[in-house]
Formats: C-alpha cells, structure tokens, sequence
C-alpha cells in the first residue's frame, strides 16, 4: 500500500487539476461552485483516508472528480445547453477524455492563461493562480505574500468578479496573441517563486512551497511545444539554479546565512543540472531575454566552488548587459554591489548614487547595507556604521534584521582595532 | 483491560476551511496514529462522522438538523480502544492531530454489564 509520505502534495495538485477540468467542462462562470464542489471532495478524502489509503489515490480522486462533474450537471441547471453539447460531443472531446492525462494539462494551461489574463489585476493575477491553479487557501496565500487574509479574499472575489463581468472564456490563446501572453505568463511564475524565495520568514515551509509552485508552472508550460520559448527556458534554468540553493539559505534557528557563508555542499546538484540544461536549451532560441541574464548570473555563482573564486568579471558583464535591457532600482543596486565585490568603490558609488533608496520600497534597507559594504571598503568605519544603522530601522523582517545587527558587530570589531 | 471511547468533538475541517495541503497533512496525521495503536493492538474500531446530523427530541419526536450553535461542539468521529485505565487512554489521546484547530478528545470508559 502507498505511504502517506510518497503522496506528494498530491491534494494541492489534484485540486487545480480537478478545478480546471471541471471548469472546462461547466465554464469560467461556474467557478465557486465547482471550487466549493472540489473543496468537499478533498474533505471526503481526508476524512475516509484517515483509516486507509486507496491502492492508488489519484485515480480514487480523478473518480471523485468525474463523480463531482455528474453531481454539478444536475446541481447547475441553468446551463442546459452545455450540458446537451457535452453529451453529444460538439465540444469534440467525450466527456470522459477530459481526464486523461494531456487533456488534464490542457485544462490546467488553460487555467494558468486566465489567472494571467490581461483584463485581470496584477495583484490579483497571483492571489487567483495560487488559488485556483496551486490549491492554496485564502489564510495560506496570505501568509505567503505575507498580506492579510481579508485583502487576499477581496483580490479573489474581484478577479472572480472580472471574470464573470468581461465573460472571459476558459480557452487557450490565439495564435497572435500567444507571445504577450506567455510574457504574463513568465512574469506571474517569476513573482510567485520570488514572494518565496525572498521571503525568509519564520513559517519557511510555506515560502518554500511557493517556490515549488512556480517551478511546477514552469514546466508545465514547457510541456507544450507551441509555449516553448527562449525565455521559458531561461526562467525555469534561472529558478532551478536559485532553488537549488534554498537549504542552505536559512539556518535551522531560521537565521539568514548570506552567499558568503552558504554551505556549497548543501546546493542540490540535480537542479542545478537541470538549470544547466535548460539554458543551453534557451540558447538555441533567437529571443534573448532578461531571464536569460539572470539565469546566466546565477549560473556563474553555483558553479563557483567557493565565494572567493566567484567570477565577479562576468557576472559584472552580465549585470551591465541587464542594466541595459531594463534598468530598474534593483538591478543597478545588484550592478552596484558586483562593483563592491571588484572593489570598483568609485564606480559603485555613482551607481548608487543614482538610485533612490524609497524606489526600493520596503528592500530599501539592501540600498543601505551596500552603502555601508562601500564605506567598509573605503575604510569609513563610523560610516558605515551610520549606514547599518539606516538599514536597521528600515527593515521589518526578523532574520535580516539579525543579519545587519551581525554585520553591525562585526564593524564595530574593526574599529575597535 | 478495559475498553475506553475517544470521543472527537469540534475541530470541523469544512467550516475552518483548510486548504487541500491542510487536509492533505492532517489526514497523514490520522493516518499515522492509527496506524500507531493499530500495531499496537489496542485499537477495537471507529468512524469518522458526517458534520451533518439530524436531532429527534421531546415528547412530539421534533426533528430538527443538530442542535449545535457552533461547529466546536459537532462529534466528528470516535475511536474506541483497549487499556489497563483512563490514564493510558489519555497517553494514547497525545496524538489526536487537531488539537490546535481547538478539538477536544472525550475519554469515556464503555460500561460493562454484568451477564
């Protein structure tokens, strides 16, 4: 019999997969009730589960999930109609090849397109797709954008709302337009891996699956030929290469360790293998991108066997050639800091210079802990201790806070010196 | 060796509304403890229970759909088990996983008649 452990976030998983193979038989404006619908199939589960596991649970669920689908055609009774297509086939596809596997995919590219869908809100993109697609909840998609649950819920209600009002249709894009919509596409993965990935707040298991998430997208959209591009590629290298770092990012007290301390043995090879692979893939497409830059960086850091052997050369190619695709607050405080590493004090500083700090919101406090790395080198202690000091107050997050306080200390050591 | 009933009450997972993650981990939790007392030979049966019920009461046999004002009073299954004493059954209670979702275990000793 299956063990627990082996069962993978296989609810987290079917849920978006139930929710979008219903969906595509019932339509976008059904969406509650089937989500509702889906919602008690799982309860069902974990309750008749709690004595004994099916042989094998994804099929008991895709059963539940057609046995759900039965129970809505009568429950939705206003949608005669789609219900008389789907039984005499004008859909094309029998009722019951919705649940095979390349069929399930498809749904869920077609869930993933309209979570990205330009009509809806940036915001709202996100908060939607970890729901309907990720299978989060309202409480645990706050907790992992780190919002209240109430805002996460309104986000919700009026991309559900958005939906329903510009009758947007549960179907891939067309031809013309597949090329700014997998660009949305690409941009909400990369948001969703980042919010976890840059988080480093005590409840880690949450942001780590965030991280998951985003990769599973991503590969989900590479699965299909017609969605395979350079930049897909290079996203899904770029997300591998820092994933495979994440164990060795936080301490077990939860304290951040920075690129200097990590220990490189933890850093997961197989990802990192699969990163590589998937950039020399993307370099077999025309299009160039600034995944593809920031992939190629973060490449360059986990080849690194040590810190000191870091080819700050070419990562600082990398960061001039980013910074001239699209200069942004973020990306000249990175270029800025490479400098720092070069010891370029004097060329870091203009660039630093050239960036406002309150541009960088609530990561205003990077902006000053590289100011203070520029005065350490410079050899202005007080300085620099000014600069910790700003960063202090400007941080709310507990284990960056600690990182600083450390830093902190340990400029105070060398003036005493 | 006596016979004991773990009486589950609150902790209703539909109305606290858990994601499939939640439910997914809880379940694994369950899973884990029964399989816990299973090998251990004391576990004499269960069920979990549907959050919904039907009430008969008075005189009039009046049916009403629970007579619960809130969720946390709702039985939501049982375990019964064998053990030297209630002591041993609140040592067995330690893995109840819902205990933070505000469930409560009842222990209730099954009463033996005499023949």
């Amino acid at each position: 019999m299956i063990k627990e452990q082996e069962m993978d976030h296989l609810f987290r998983h079917q849920y978006g997969k139930m929710v979008s193979i219903l969906t595509r038989i019932f339509g976008l404006s059904h969406l509650e009730t089937i989500e509702d619908a889906v919602q008690d199939t799982f309860l069902l589960a974990s309750l008749k589960w709690r004595k004994e596991i099916p042989e094998n649970p994804e099929a008991w669920l895709t059963k539940a999930a057609k046995n759900r689908a039965i129970d809505l055609l009568r429950k939705i009774k206003a949608d005669q109609n789609r219900i008389a297509n789907l039984s005499s086939g004008t859909s094309s596809i029998a009722f019951s090849h919705l649940f095979l596997e390349h069929e399930i995919e498809d749904s869920q590219l077609r869930m993933i397109f309209t979570a990205c869908h330009p009509i809806l809100k940036p915001q709202d993109q996100i908060a939607f797709a970890l729901k309907t697609i990720a299978g989060f909840s309202g409480k645990e998609i706050a907790s992992a954008l780190l919002l209240k649950e109430a805002t996460i819920k309104k986000r919700l209600a009026r991309a559900r709302k958005t939906i329903k009002e510009k009758e947007i249709v549960f179907e891939l894009p067309e031809d013309n337009t597949i090329k700014d919509r997998l660009h949305r596409v690409h941009e909400v993965i990369y948001l969703i891996f980042n919010e976890g990935f840059h988080s480093n707040q005590k409840d880690s298991l949450i942001h780590k699956d965030l991280c998951g998430e985003a990769i599973r997208l991503c590969k989900l959209i590479l699965k299909k030929t017609e969605y395979r591009t350079g930049d897909g590629y290079a996203l899904f290298a770029l997300l591998c290469f820092h994933a495979s770092r994440m164990e060795s990012k936080l301490s077990a007290s939860g304290k951040i360790i920075d690129l200097k301390q990590q220990d490189r043995s933890l850093w997961y090879q197989p990802l990192i293998q699969l990163g590589n692979d998937a950039l020399s893939t993307s370099r077999g497409y025309e299009e160039f991108s600034s995944y593809f830059l920031e992939a190629a960086i973060a490449q360059e850091h986990v080849y690194a066997k040590t810190f000191k052997s870091t080819n700050w050369q070419k990562i600082h190619a990398f960061y001039k050639h980013l910074n001239t695709l699209q200069e942004t607050p973020f990306s000249l405080l990175n270029l800025a800091i490479v400098l720092l590493q070069l010891n370029k004090n004097q060329e870091a500083l203009e660039i630093l210079n050239s960036v406002n700090p309150n541009d960088l919101e609530q990561r205003s406090y990077l902006y000053f802990g590289a100011k203070a790395e520029y005065y350490k080198n410079i050899k202005e202690n007080t300085k620099a201790l000014d600069c910790i000091d700003e960063a202090l107050k400007r941080v709310n997050n507990t284990s960056e806070k600690v990182y600083l306080e450390e830093k902190k200390m340990e400029l105070q050591n060398i003036h005493k010196i | 060796m006596k016979d004991f009933m773990m009486i589950f009450i609150g902790a209703d997972y539909q109305e606290l509304g858990l994601s499939p993650e939640e439910m997914q981990t809880r379940m694994g939790k369950w899973f884990t403890w029964g399989g816990k007392m299973e090998a251990a030979g004391i576990l004499k049966g269960g069920e979990a229970l549907v959050p919904v019920a039907k009430c008969i009461s008075g005189p009039n046999r009046t049916v009403t759909d629970g007579p619960y004002t809130e969720s946390k009073e709702i039985v939501g299954g049982y375990y019964t088990v064998s053990a030297k004493n209630a002591e041993e059954v609140v040592e067995i209670a330690q893995d109840f996983p819902d205990y933070d979702l505000g469930g409560t275990v009842e222990i209730r000793e099954i009463m033996v008649f005499d023949r």
